[in-house]
C-alpha cells in the first residue's frame, strides 16, 4: 500500500486492485501466524521447521502479483522464494535470473532446410536446457520429414524413427516463431503471456490459468500444456534458469520455446542452434545490419510459414 | 636412396604397430610433439592474453584471411588445438553433447606428420596411398581427377598447397576448399554455412571447413536420430 508499484501513477481502478491483493496478503499472513500460535499451544501436527517454512513460502508465492506489475524489489523477493523452495523441497541450488531485454536487439532465426538432416540433436539439447517434462516427453521443437518438392504438413511425418536422412526427403523444424503479430497473446484472458521488447513471447507460469486459448490461437502448434505435474530428475535439472524461461512449471500451465531467453539475453546462442551438427540454424539480432541473420535474409531465398495469416514470424526458412 | 626408403618403411611400420599416433612410439614421441606443437602453443599463449571472459573463454581462434563477414566485418576461425582440448563438446543443462558431425581430432590417427616423416620433404606417391595412409579413403577429390599433391604440399608435409603455388597451414582449410567451393565459402563468411561458436554477440568465431567435413569424405553420413515425440494422433502437438 505504501508502495504504489510501477503503474501506481495510473491510480484509480488499478490502485484499488493492488490494495485488495495486498490486504489479502496481510490477512493470509495473519492467518498463518495465527495457525502457528495455535500449533504452539496445541501440538496437534508434527510439523517441522522446514515444513513450516515451505508452507509460508508457498502462501507468499500464491498471493504474488503478475510479473509485469512487480517492482524490482518484488521480483527479487519472488526469485529468492523460488530458489529457497527448490533448495528446501528438492535439495538443489538453482539460480533464477530476471534479465531484461537488451536495448537495440530484436531476435531472429533462420533455418536451412537444405542442411537439416533430421538428427534431432536440437531436440535433445532443448529438453536438457529447458528442463522439459521427462515423464510426458514434452518437446518444443518438431522436425518434420517431408517429401521433396513441397512443404505440405498433411503429408509430413514428425514421428520418424529410422536412419536419416531418408532418400527423397527433406527436414523442416518448427518451434515457437516469436511472431511480431502474435495471435496467442491477444487471446489470453488474464494477460499471462506477452511479447518482450526483444521480440520473445513469454509466459508468466504463475499467472497462467491453463485455459489453453493460446494453444488454439497459435497456427504453428508451438505451445505445450502440462497435463500432469512436470517431472525432471534432480541430477538432470539445469540450475541456470530464467523467471520467464526454463524455471519449474506447474501442472495446468502452458509453456513453449523462448529462444532460450536465459542464454540469448546474455549473448549466447540458443541451445538448439549450438547443438545443431549440420549448421542448419542461424540466430542473431535483426536490428544489427552486420549480423549473420541479416546476411541470410539479404542473400538467400527465404520464406515463412503461413504468411497469409499475417502473424509475421521472426523465423525464416532458407535453402542453399 | 634405397637406405632412405628402407628407413621410411620402418617408420611407417612403427607407426602402424603403435596403433594410432595420438600415442606415439616412445622413440618418436618427444621430438614429434616438440616439432609440431610448439607453434600452436605459442599462438595459444598469445591469444590467452586477449581472451574475453565468459562465453568464448575456451575458444582459441585466429583472424580469417581474405574473406570478410557480413558488412565487411573481420571474423575469426577456431583452431584445431582448441578443438583437440575441448573435443568440440558443448554443455546443455547438465549433459554434454558433441556439436560436430565428426571431430577430426578423434580420427587424426596419423597426425602430426613428423611421427613418420622425419624430414619435411616427402616423395609424393599418389598411387601408393594404401601403404601408409590406408585409413584415408579419398572419395571426394578423386571424382575430379585430383591426387594427393593437388592439396598437400610436396615439399612440406605439414602444409597445404593452393592452386597458385602458395602454401597454407592445416588450420587454413577454408583457403584451400574455397578455391572450388567458392559459393560455400562466401556463405560461410556471411553466416549461411557452417557454425558460429558460443554466442550471437561479441567476437564472431566460426568453425573451419575441416571441423565438420572430413576432407577425404566430406559428405554427411546417415545416423539414427534422437527419439521421436509421442503424439497421440498425427497432427496433435500437445507434447
Amino acid at each position: 500500500m505504501t508502495d504504489p508499484g510501477p503503474s501506481g501513477g495510473e491510480g484509480g481502478v488499478l490502485q484499488k486492485r493492488l490494495d485488495r491483493r495486498a490486504a489479502l496478503g496481510m490477512l493470509l499472513g495473519g492467518a498463518v501466524v495465527g495457525t502457528q500460535a495455535l500449533s504452539a499451544c496445541v501440538p496437534l501436527s508434527a510439523e517441522t521447521d522446514q515444513q513450516r517454512e515451505v508452507r509460508l513460502l508457498k502462501w507468499q508465492e500464491y498471493i504474488k502479483r503478475d510479473y509485469r506489475f512487480m517492482t524490482e524489489a518484488e521480483r527479487a523477493e519472488t526469485i529468492a522464494r523460488l530458489e529457497r523452495l527448490a533448495k528446501l523441497q528438492r535439495g538443489v541450488d538453482i539460480s533464477i535470473q530476471s534479465t531484461g531485454a537488451q536495448p537495440g536487439v530484436m531476435f531472429g532465426y533462420a533455418f536451412n532446410i537444405s542442411k537439416c538432416k533430421g538428427f534431432r540433436r536440437c531436440v535433445e539439447a532443448c529438453i536438457n536446457e529447458n528442463n522439459l517434462d521427462r515423464r510426458a516427453g514434452t518437446q518444443y521443437i518438431r522436425i518434420f520429414e517431408m517429401e521433396d518438392g513441397e512443404v505440405n504438413f498433411d503429408l509430413a511425418d514428425a514421428t520418424f524413427q529410422h536412419e536419416v536422412p531418408a532418400e527423397g526427403h527433406f527436414y523442416l523444424g518448427t518451434q515457437c516463431f516469436q511472431c511480431a503479430n502474435p495471435p496467442c497473446t491477444r487471446v489470453c484472458p488474464v494477460g499471462a503471456t506477452w511479447q518482450e521488447p526483444d521480440g520473445i513471447v513469454v509466459i508468466d507460469y504463475d499467472w497462467c490459468i491453463g485455459c489453453r486459448y493460446c494453444m488454439a490461437a497459435c497456427p504453428y502448434w508451438a505451445r505445450r500444456f502440462n497435463w500432469s505435474e512436470p517431472e525432471v530428475p534432480v541430477e538432470e535439472l539445469n540450475p541456470n534458469q530464467h523467471y520467464l524461461g526454463n524455471r519449474a512449471r506447474k501442472k495446468g500451465c502452458v509453456e513453449k520455446c523462448t529462444f532460450c531467453i536465459h542464454r540469448t539475453r546474455q549473448g549466447r546462442l540458443p541451445a538448439c542452434a549450438e547443438a545443431c551438427p549440420t549448421g542448419a540454424r542461424v540466430f542473431g539480432n535483426l536490428l544489427d545490419p552486420n549480423s549473420e541473420i541479416r546476411w541470410v535474409l539479404a542473400n538467400k531465398r527465404v520464406f515463412r510459414l503461413k504468411e497469409d495469416l499475417q502473424t509475421e514470424p521472426r523465423f525464416w526458412y532458407f535453402s542453399d | 636412396m634405397s637406405m632412405q626408403r628402407v628407413r621410411a618403411g620402418v617408420l611407417v611400420m612403427t607407426g602402424l604397430l603403435a596403433g594410432c599416433h595420438e600415442r606415439l612410439h616412445p622413440m618418436w614421441a618427444e621430438s614429434a610433439v616438440s616439432a609440431t606443437r610448439a607453434p600452436v602453443d605459442s599462438v595459444t599463449a598469445q591469444l590467452n592474453r586477449t581472451r574475453e571472459p565468459g562465453a568464448l573463454a575456451t575458444v582459441v581462434a585466429v583472424p580469417v584471411k581474405r574473406w570478410t563477414g557480413p558488412g565487411g566485418q573481420p571474423f575469426e576461425v577456431a583452431l584445431r588445438s582448441a578443438e583437440r582440448e575441448s573435443g568440440h563438446a558443448r554443455t546443455f543443462g547438465t549433459i554434454t553433447l558433441p556439436i560436430v558431425l565428426r571431430t577430426r581430432s578423434a580420427t587424426l590417427s596419423q597426425y602430426p606428420c613428423t611421427s613418420c616423416h622425419l624430414g619435411r620433404n616427402v616423395v609424393m606417391v599418389n598411387q601408393r596411398i594404401s601403404d601408409a595412409h590406408n585409413n584415408v579413403q579419398p572419395v571426394h577429390p578423386s571424382q575430379t581427377g585430383a591426387v594427393c599433391s593437388t592439396c598437400h604440399a610436396a615439399d612440406n608435409v605439414e602444409l597445404l598447397v593452393l592452386r597458385g603455388g602458395e602454401h597454407a597451414t592445416l588450420d587454413e582449410s577454408y583457403r584451400l576448399c574455397g578455391q572450388c567451393h567458392f559459393k560455400e565459402a562466401d556463405a560461410w563468411a556471411g553466416g549461411g554455412h557452417g557454425k558460429r561458436l558460443d554466442g550471437w554477440q561479441g567476437r564472431r568465431v566460426v568453425m573451419a571447413c575441416t571441423d565438420c567435413h572430413d576432407p577425404h569424405r566430406p559428405g554427411v553420413e546417415r545416423r539414427i536420430p534422437f527419439r521421436a515425440p509421442e503424439l497421440e494422433r498425427p497432427g496433435s502437438h500437445n507434447r
